[in-house]
């Protein structure tokens, strides 16, 4: 047992927290809001820089070769600092592309944040590959995809697509230049740019995984992003704690700091015990994914308890920050639209609890 | 970050768990559940001796005590099997008593006492409360007062569980009047055979027996005072300490839902089998992750002790949580089994011998007890998180 990370992975998450506090002011958030990625080209060339698109790809490709341990204190700091959810998604297709296809030769440019990967899995109703309308057909022997896909995150700007797809009893997953498709977007309360994608006809570019045979890595591939989702929200969690502390020790009403009223003190106790399990939770779904050691429910047991935590953090920081926090240009809304966003896509509670259940009761 | 335990953690589980089934007896689990806390009967007594032949006294002990200087994660991992099969856990005598004499006493003290506790010749009751000093422990007014070799003692303490059985108690008094208040109080012991020494018995709602004890001129020597004088508050919070590296413990819930859900399979209602109905899978499912949410704040607790640190925050959060958690898992484990669930453990019909409504019984005083709730969530926020105490 070890419950500490180790220096590399602790110098890691320095080095993230530093630049954040640098480069992620909240003026730069409130300006950002206006570009396409919610990030200026500027700024994203100094993540490039720093080697955040390539942390998790392979070597061979230019990439630090780190894993998916090291990627989640990546983006843990990067939710903490909140850094745009445009470098978040961009990492997570990288990430998902080296994972599916090691030698492929996208990722170089995707490592140098020169070129970026979409995921597109879902469908308007439908997460489940039994249930996918898209398929994949047989144009004389090479595949091209038909279809929608929904929500699909950074789907404006990226340059490719991973997509899942129905191909004969079983789904496959391809990878599809963007600008073979017909790209909306699709607005979201949190400000990720989303996009819903047609497919008619479009060409495939490569085969990632065996023909109709990739259900077991399209499931491996979401089992890591919703790991890295849990590591989001872990920093996005701490950040509301942390503010909300930093807070009620500055505000005085009633002649007095916030921070001695019981009231006050008890749901700073509430935030910070949840904070603490979901922490352990959350990091120990990941580091047993990224081993390959799991041993039951870690993933449901941490997708049940850490986005509703998180949520219920940012619900207590709005009321103890008041006014103060409710303003657009402090960054508290932020985490608390992410909390409940990053649930709704990678980690809802009732599969979770469903899952749990049929595990005690069937 | 590893969250698996090490081979050798692995090994000292395991050997925990063969002792368990070696010893656990279902006669000695009948032998629990009729006994309560009233009389410890003696297959329990021949459990906990058999615990300390094989050391597990000494867990945590020094070694130069005698004790095996076990981390704080293999205790963790010892009261977590313990509970969680439902075996007796070893006294406070043993767990919260011995380890602060062994910080604070003199010497003398610790050769006079730790040998004594070890040969089970001494058992110690736990007296802090009083009717005025409640969470508030430092209004304490039981007095001590030296005259020559003696200190003469007079009040009144509560919640004073076990004293009707224990060779003695561990009672914190007031010996300096004219201090402040958290600075005038002292740890003494006192033998239960002391003339002016009075018990009355105190029943609870879970049926649970305490006590009140009287001491109307309590003479002891001079020597029964353990540590420095004026420094009983501390002691006192130290033994306190020591003792709620147990509480926060989850082990007794999970044997409660695991062996609840066991029922729940197998009921069925109106024809349909219980373990169908949406709200019931929610329910138990939402206890399963609070079960892990509770087993990770304990690790947090074990985690920091075993670096060395004083792990005042999470030891707080496992209690709070543990303890609201209890209240839950009685709520659920009750409502759930139905108009079952309102039968008395002495029916026989009553699902898991009735221990869902003992739960629900018991469970107020573990969020009471052991320092209030309140006061554990103000510790979170002012030792964990800085916020002032005015």
């Amino acid at each position: 047992m070890q419950l500490t990370f180790t220096p590399d992975q602790q110098a890691l998450q320095n080095a993230v927290e530093r630049f954040c506090q640098e480069q992620v002011t909240a003026e730069r958030l409130h300006a950002w809001q206006d570009q396409p990625r919610q990030i200026d080209a500027r700024a994203w060339r100094v993540i490039a820089d720093l080697g955040w698109f390539g942390l998790g790809l392979p070597e061979p490709s230019g990439g630090s070769g780190l894993g998916l341990v090291e990627v989640a204190c990546l983006l843990q700091e990067c939710a903490r600092g909140l850094v745009p959810r445009s470098v978040i998604n961009a990492v997570r297709g990288g990430w998902a592309l080296a994972r599916l296809d090691a030698a492929a030769s996208e990722l170089a440019e995707v490592g140098r944040g020169t070129r970026v990967v979409a995921l597109a899995f879902d469908e308007a109703s439908a997460s489940d590959p039994a249930a996918y309308a898209t398929t994949l057909e047989d144009h004389g022997g090479a595949p091209r995809v038909r279809g929608e896909k929904w929500y699909v995150p950074g789907g404006l700007s990226a340059d490719y697509q991973i997509v899942a797809a129905r191909e004969g009893s079983g789904v496959s997953l391809v990878l599809v230049a963007a600008e073979a498709t017909e790209r909306a977007a699709l607005r979201t309360f949190d400000g990720e740019e989303q996009a819903l994608v047609r497919y008619a006809a479009s060409p495939v570019l490569r085969r990632l995984g065996p023909a109709g045979d990739a259900a077991s890595a399209l499931r491996a591939v979401r089992r890591e992003g919703t790991a890295l989702a849990l590591a989001e929200m872990v920093g996005g969690m701490q950040a509301a704690l942390d503010m909300t502390v930093a807070y009620v020790k500055e505000r005085e009403q009633f002649g007095q700091k916030l921070a001695v009223f019981q009231a006050v003190q008890h749901q700073v106790a509430d935030m910070a015990t949840a904070y603490t399990a979901a922490r352990h939770l959350a990091w120990q779904a990941i580091t047993r994914i990224a081993a390959g050691t799991e041993v039951g429910l870690e993933l449901m047991h941490a997708g049940a308890f850490v986005p509703q935590a998180f949520k219920r953090i940012t619900t207590a920081a709005h009321h103890l920050h008041g006014g103060a926090g409710y303003v657009v240009e402090h960054p508290l809304h932020y985490h608390s639209e992410r909390a409940q966003a990053l649930c709704i896509r990678y980690a809802p509670e009732a599969p979770a609890l469903a899952t749990i259940a049929s595990d005690l009761l069937d | 970050m590893r969250y698996d335990f090490t081979p050798a953690q692995i090994a000292w589980r395991d050997e925990v768990r063969a002792f368990v089934r070696e010893h656990l007896t279902e006669a000695l689990l009948a032998e629990l559940r009729e006994a309560g806390n009233e009389g410890k009967g003696p297959l329990a007594d021949r459990f906990i001796l058999a615990l300390r032949d094989r050391g597990y006294w000494g867990l945590a002990w020094p070694v130069e005590y005698g004790g095996l200087g076990r981390s704080a994660i293999d205790q963790w991992i010892f009261v977590d099997e313990l509970e969680s099969a439902g075996a007796p856990m070893l006294p406070l005598t043993v767990t919260s008593v011995a380890p602060t004499i062994m910080r604070i006493g003199t010497e003398a003290q610790k050769k006079e006492w730790l040998p004594r506790i070890v040969a089970t010749e001494v058992d110690f009751a736990v007296a802090y409360s009083e009717p005025d000093a409640g969470t508030d422990m430092a209004s304490l007014r039981t007095r001590a007062v030296l005259d020559g070799d003696e200190w003469v003692i007079n009040g009144q303490k509560m919640w004073n569980t076990m004293a009707h059985m224990a060779t003695h108690n561990w009672v914190a008094v007031r010996t300096e009047p004219d201090a402040p208040k958290h600075k005038g109080i002292s740890m003494m012991i006192v033998p239960m055979d002391a003339p002016g020494v009075t018990v009355q018995a105190i029943y609870v709602w879970p049926g649970l027996r305490t006590n009140a004890l009287f001491l109307d001129n309590v003479r002891v020597p001079r020597d029964h005072l353990i540590g420095e004088r004026g420094m009983g508050f501390y002691y006192a919070a130290m033994a306190l300490n020591f003792e709620r590296l147990s509480i926060g413990s989850v082990g007794m819930i999970r044997r409660y839902v695991r062996e609840l859900v066991a029922v729940v399979r197998e009921l069925r209602v109106d024809g349909q089998p219980l373990r169908e109905h949406p709200w019931v899978r929610e329910r138990l499912a939402r206890l399963a992750v609070d079960i892990e949410v509770a087993r990770m704040l304990g690790l947090e607790t074990a985690w920091q002790l075993a670096q060395g640190s004083v792990p005042a925050a999470p030891s707080s959060m496992a209690k709070v949580f543990v303890s609201e958690l209890a209240q839950r898992a009685a709520d659920a484990g009750t409502e759930l089994l139905g108009m079952n669930g309102q039968l008395h453990p002495d029916e026989p019909a009553a699902h898991l011998h009735g221990r869902m409504q003992w739960l629900y019984r018991t469970a107020p005083l573990l969020a009471f007890g052991g320092g209030t709730n309140e006061v554990q969530r103000n510790i979170i926020a002012m030792l964990g998180y800085g916020l002032p105490r005015k």
